[in-house]
């Protein structure tokens, strides 16, 4: 192992609080250009609108960045913190950590979710959440030493470069009698050179004895912990029991954790049997019904997407324990053990390759046109190691290979390489170069939306082209599910707080395949109802994954089998169990909406957050080319016909195209003003004064900002 | 015969899932039925015959993402 050198700046000695009904009661802040660390209290206004997680990710945040903060500026600030059920072992799902920060891709707020036991660990040691700003003049290590009461800044010296060995040393180091005891927050050199860094989060694996990693992916969050010259954030702590997060009511928390484990032990096998394959189970899925986005997201389906789904990947991944929290039965954080890169500086040594899942399989694999699952477990393992997030990796990828193979860009814009989908050599090859930030990969890591300009303004493609095939709303890249026959996961996608990504609303089976909501109408309370619980999960520090991936046998039976309203019901009393706060089901929608608006008033506060961003690439509504149309002709001759009363004679090809464009966009704007009506938001996107009002969070500064873009009443 | 989320029930030749779910009068919209530990999704339910002594769960899946 590499000697390295870690010298202590500052140190600050602390008490440690005891844990109350799930929260520690203060937050620790970190500045890193004066070396200053402190801790603030949590008030009750906190706990009781904004929960944890999130929702305390989101009001640091505020407070620490003004409307004209950009993401390079050292007050942007990176947050992390768990939530009240956060470090619940026993209950499935109840280890998230959530990171929340300035993006450089989108320019506004962005939050991911993430496994691994920082979360948990930061809060026993004392910190509900931490935020870090400044910047640092030399990489720093920041240690939160939970045992031992101990905040310390060191300065880091000779580090690994990539996170996969910087977690492994400081694990190590920090950890040298109870590895266990330590999670690494971490990047790598992609998230120096490129605007799509994520962060590993680690959790210990003791039967394997190493530390495994589970990533924040989205929006450039390992990229802001590099700018700012973070090395790494280790947290320690000691033994975690029922007990550590000093529920309020013990025995109902024991008795709705032990139902929910034991039904997930029963039903994940006959169902998606998370616990042995991940989330690979969904790429055949996804192919069968159209939804598998290959050849950037022109198509939903190919011949070869067997090779690269789940009865592949099970022979692959390693058997074992995976979870990425302490005693979660889902389980489902699978790896493959002894892997071997042909290429890059790991070529030819043995590595341990966590995942891969379902969005990087599709993302790096079938949208690049790449059937090969062993390029995929090499480029999943790249974009970890180096930080980089596999999403936006793949997406991007993608929309170059496209505008490689239209003649958009040639070899002499890629510096030599033949970006033809299913290039597994150029594919890599083009990783490695993000990861240095040299050659064609420094444009790639800047992102979809860079590059349109870019292509724009440099090579002199058409802006329109770019427009409609870069997979980007927001700024972010698009994930890995396609929505053309879908309008309410279009809404999905397009009105997303963040941009493009899933965790916000689901909704492609409930909208094509059980037709639960055939009108606006429904669509709209669907997204307004779906995103508000999944939200629910961020504050609490939890995993949504539990609680719809696997559903009760008679879930189909009931009211509303979209809701699972058992599982709803449980987490009902979870959170009256450690919080005290008793609720019904229906509460944790409320809770969530004041944070939702929140979030969103935050967006319009940073110059964004209204009617205008909420877009999408047609790409992602319908057919933007003759071939992409002709491939499923039938389907779209018959909705023009008999949906739409259109008749086609003697229509070119290009003309449907046209015809069928005209009737989405419009499908898509009338879609959003029922969803905006639905949220009490103007038709503009903005949340009324007597919507903020509702949810409490009027504060004069919320005022002030609505009153700015126009919002009175 | 074949098992049907853990109950047995008898099997005939040729019988698809979409067969099998007109049987048992079952009009949920499954997405996806796992027979034999592999996944078969709604648009094949029409022509994937179940074969003799198959273990079939119907998978009520609602999630994804």
């Amino acid at each position: 192992m590499k000697t390295f050198n870690l010298k202590e700046i500052k140190s600050l000695t602390y008490q440690r609080p005891e844990i109350q009904k799930g929260y520690a009661n203060q937050t620790l802040c970190v500045d890193i250009t004066s070396a200053d660390i402190s801790i603030k209290p949590v008030s009750d206004q906190m706990k009781q609108i904004f929960v944890g997680g999130k929702g305390f990710d989101l009001w640091l945040l505020w407070h620490a960045v003004s409307g004209t903060t950009q993401w390079t500026d050292p007050e942007n600030t990176i947050c992390i913190a768990s939530g009240p059920m956060g470090g619940t072992p026993s209950y499935p799902g109840s280890g998230k950590s959530i990171v929340t920060s300035l993006s450089p891709l989108t320019g506004s707020v962005i939050d991911s979710n993430v496994g691994g036991y920082f979360g948990p660990y930061l809060k026993f040691s004392g910190f509900d959440a931490l935020e870090i700003n400044g910047q640092a003049s030399r990489e720093v290590v920041v240690y939160i030493d939970g045992v031992s009461e101990t905040v310390t800044i060191f300065e880091a010296g000779d580090l690994p470069e990539d996170a996969y060995e910087t977690s492994s040393v400081l694990t190590q180091h920090f950890g040298n009698e109870k590895p266990r005891g330590i999670s690494v927050v971490s990047t790598g050199p992609g998230a120096k050179n490129s605007l799509m860094g994520c962060l590993n989060v680690t959790w210990y694996d003791p039967k394997r004895k190493r530390a495994r990693y589970k990533q924040a992916g989205r929006g450039g969050l390992g990229t802001v912990f590099a700018h700012k010259g973070i090395k790494a954030v280790v947290a320690r702590w000691d033994t975690v029991s029922m007990n550590s997060n000093n529920p309020a009511d013990k025995e109902t928390l024991k008795v709705v954790a032990k139902s929910y484990s034991r039904e997930i032990v029963e039903l994940d096998p006959k169902q998606n049997e998370m616990a042995k394959i991940g989330t690979t189970h969904l790429v055949p899925i996804m192919n069968d019904f159209d939804l598998l986005p290959t050849n950037n997201f022109k198509f939903g389906q190919h011949k070869m997407a067997s090779l690269i789904g789940k009865d592949v990947y099970k022979d692959f991944f390693d058997p074992g324990f995976d979870g990425c929290w302490m005693g979660c039965t889902v389980a489902c954080s699978h790896g493959v053990k002894d892997f071997v890169p042909l290429t890059g500086p790991y070529k030819g040594v043995k590595v341990f390759v966590d995942g891969p899942e379902y969005e990087t399989i599709a993302g790096c694999g079938s949208n690049l046109g790449i059937f090969d699952p062993f390029t995929i477990v090499e480029i999943n393992f790249y974009c970890d190691a180096y930080g980089l997030d596999t999403i936006s990796v793949g997406t991007t990828m993608a929309f170059a290979m496209e505008c490689f193979e239209m003649g958009l860009i040639n070899e002499s814009h890629t510096g030599g390489l033949n970006l033809n989908f299913g290039n597994r050599d150029a594919a890599l090859e083009l990783l490695h170069q993000v990861a240095r930030g040299k050659g064609f990969g420094m444009v790639l890591g800047q992102g979809v939306r860079q590059m349109k300009k870019l292509f724009t303004s440099e090579f002199g493609v058409d802006a329109q082209i770019l427009e409609d095939i870069g997979m980007e709303s927001k700024g972010l890249e698009f994930s890995e599910y396609m929505t053309k026959e879908s309008l309410a996961q279009q809404g999905g996608y397009g009105m997303a707080l963040k941009g493009p990504q899933h965790d916000e609303a689901w909704l492609i089976f409930l909208d094509m395949v059980h037709n639960y909501m055939p009108t606006f109408e429904q669509k709209a309370e669907a997204l307004h109802w779906f995103p508000m619980f999944r939200t629910w999960f961020g504050l609490c520090g939890l995993c949504k994954l539990p609680w719809n991936d696997i559903v009760p046998e008679d879930n189909k039976d009931t009211e509303e089998p979209a809701k699972v309203i058992k599982h709803m019901t449980w987490y009902a009393q979870y959170f009256g169990a450690v919080t005290g706060r008793n609720v019904v089901p229906e509460d944790l929608i409320t809770i969530s909406e004041a944070v939702y608006n929140f979030q969103r008033i935050f967006n319009l506060k940073m110059g964004f957050g209204t009617r205008a961003q909420d877009t999408l690439p047609y790409r992602a509504m319908g057919p933007v080319t003759e071939e992409e149309y002709d491939s499923r002709q039938e389907r779209y001759d018959s909705q023009l016909t008999e949906k739409h009363g259109i008749d086609i004679e003697g229509k070119s090809t290009a003309e449907k195209v046209a015809a069928l464009r005209k009737l989405r966009e419009e499908q898509y704007e009338k879609l959003k003003d029922a969803v905006y009506e639905r949220r009490g938001w103007t038709q503009n996107g903005i949340p009324t004064v007597k919507t903020v009002k509702r949810l409490n969070i009027d504060f004069p500064a919320v005022l002030e900002i609505l009153k700015k873009n126009g919002v009175t009443s | 015969m074949i098992t049907l989320d853990g109950e047995q029930m008898p099997w005939k030749n040729g019988m698809t899932i979409s067969f099998l779910l007109q049987e048992i009068a079952d009009d949920h919209p499954y997405a996806v039925v796992k027979i034999n530990g592999r996944y078969v999704s709604r648009p094949n339910f029409d022509t994937h015959v179940i074969p003799e002594n198959a273990e079939i769960f119907l998978i009520p899946m609602i999630a994804g993402g």
